[in-house]
């Protein structure tokens, strides 16, 4: 089964993906940082009860997994894939998740809130995630009451959460953007109009990848729609910046560009040793020659999931045994070597 | 520069407090400082920046005694959360917090989500009936008649609360107008 992330296109909309996250408590129970072990798994195993008629009503096969017995290694991965934030890919309280084959929809249990639906798509399609999560949210309506109030909304355990409990982001690819001295001024004033920008890979002001999250601030006090609106704006204008300056930059330096694209090509396709730094540095420039149509591969790729499968936890995944730093290195070099198509017959010369 | 609290080492950290539009500025040794208990900041200090502490800053803590307010008395009779441990972790315990915290609480979610009253979705259990809302052919989501009207409803509520006449104007057209939709349909 494809997961959604090996369809993400390299097109020239810059835009990866989409993703509505909605939190819920049931009424009955207390909120999961109040519930003791003995509580927390007996709401989970209800839980997991009430949803067995998920895959009928949904139309696709879900697994569901335990959080708290479940290795660090695939907790990471899980992370790596998006389906578990930092902090629950770490929490060693019960926990569960319960997620569709495609890894399109996810359901995790007992983690901030009781149950945290998360919806994702490739490209830009906030509007396609939420229908299918108010969907969802109203199925599990069906089976649990909410904790719920007039004036605050859905209560959740952080109140940077309530009311919607919904936060909606888009993931763009902002590699010439990023290259400018203000971009990091931008991101900041992206405040203003109640979103936040970040870093998708890397740390602190480093960035590795070119791949910014969009997410709204509020959810109090805001409808859903007007918050899929804003999301969706403030994404399609960076989209549609990072393609003007793009078009500029194969008008002006066609040259370098085109450089670019093939030298970081070819170390991917040839190295025999690639940090994470270096893969994502690479696979940046490759996606942007592809989606400015400087390289044409000979068969589909999907950039993003090249960049999914070179973090540390899912590569390791591959492999039957434990790798080291520099084992991982090569493995990463392998597995991009082997994944990246080769171009299109007279494209390489 | 000298540490103006101890006034013995060397001040290398610059603490800008912005209160009410008014900035003061204290420059103190990273010893001082870690005693201080600058709130959130003080996680800078230890090196690590959890969000949970940047938020309880934005929530209320920014001195120590903060802590010895008779507030911090207020107790959840359902989970047994005090007041102090909830603007601690800026995390409430259950639902029922929102009730026994909310006279304490109101202003600071307004400031924290810049409004105080919801306006989204309600929890509809629909067995059987049409959903609320669809996707149409062309990618345009497409919320119910019924669901609209609530919403606009919601918000008109919000807009009066907030004495925003203009707004509310606007929506009580807007809710005239589909109203008015919603009778045609029925005659023809």
């Amino acid at each position: 089964m494809t997961k959604w992330f090996e369809e993400v296109k390299n097109d020239p909309s810059n835009i990866v993906s989409s993703r509505v996250r909605l939190s819920r408590n049931w009424e009955e129970y207390r909120f999961p940082s109040r519930l003791d072990g003995e509580e927390a798994r007996m709401m989970i195993s209800r839980l997991k009860r009430e949803f067995r008629d998920l895959p009928d009503r949904d139309g696709r096969d879900y697994e569901y997994r335990d959080l708290d017995s479940m290795e660090q290694l695939d907790r990471t991965a899980l992370r790596e894939r998006r389906l578990l934030s930092q902090t629950l890919a770490k929490k060693k309280t019960p926990g569960g998740i319960l997620c569709s084959e495609d890894e399109r929809v996810s359901m995790v249990l007992n983690a901030d809130d009781h149950i945290r639906l998360q919806v994702l798509e490739p490209g830009l399609a906030l509007e396609e995630c939420y229908a299918r999560a108010d969907r969802l949210d109203d199925y599990i309506n069906e089976k649990i009451p909410y904790a719920f109030s007039e004036k605050y909304g859905y209560l959740t355990s952080y109140p940077t959460n309530v009311g919607t409990g919904m936060k909606a982001s888009v993931i763009v690819h902002l590699p010439s953007m990023a290259a400018s001295r203000r971009f990091g001024e931008l991101l900041g004033d992206m405040g203003r109009f109640g979103t936040t920008v970040r870093g998708v890979y890397g740390r602190g002001t480093e960035n590795f990848g070119d791949l910014y999250e969009i997410v709204n601030q509020k959810t109090l006090g805001v409808t859903e729609q007007e918050i899929l609106d804003l999301v969706s704006n403030v994404a399609g204008q960076l989209s549609a910046q990072e393609r003007q300056i793009r078009e500029k930059s194969l008008e002006k330096n066609r040259l370098m560009r085109e450089d670019e694209a093939y030298k970081s090509y070819g170390i991917l396709r040839y190295a025999r040793r690639l940090s994470l730094k270096e893969a994502l540095t690479y696979l940046s420039h490759v996606w942007a020659g592809i989606a400015d149509g400087l390289l044409k591969p000979a068969g589909p790729v999907s950039m993003y999931a090249l960049m999914i499968g070179s973090q540390p936890a899912n590569l390791q995944k591959l492999s039957s045994r434990p790798l080291n730093k520099a084992e991982l290195e090569t493995a990463r070099g392998e597995f991009l070597r082997n994944s990246l198509p080769p171009l299109e017959e007279g494209d390489a010369r | 520069m000298l540490c103006e609290k101890c006034g013995i080492r060397e001040a290398n950290i610059r603490y800008t407090e912005v209160y009410n539009g008014v900035k003061t500025e204290h420059n103190l040794c990273s010893q001082c400082a870690r005693e201080m208990d600058l709130g959130a900041y003080s996680a800078i200090l230890e090196g690590e920046f959890p969000l949970g502490k940047l938020l309880s800053s934005l929530l209320g803590v920014t001195d120590s005694t903060a802590a010895q307010q008779p507030q911090t008395e207020v107790v959840c009779p359902t989970c047994r959360t005090t007041y102090g441990e909830f603007i601690k972790n800026s995390c409430f315990g259950c639902a029922d917090c929102y009730h026994v915290f909310d006279p304490l609480i109101r202003e600071k979610i307004r400031k924290l989500q810049g409004n105080a009253a919801h306006t989204g979705k309600h929890p509809r259990i629909r067995r059987g009936s049409g959903a609320g809302a669809e996707v149409t052919r062309t990618g345009q989501l497409e919320l119910s008649r019924e669901e609209q009207l609530n919403q606009l409803k919601r918000q008109l509520a919000a807009a009066l609360e907030e004495e925003n006449y203009e707004e509310a104007a606007l929506l009580r057209d807007r809710i005239r107008a589909l109203k008015g939709e919603e009778k045609h349909d029925e005659v023809v």
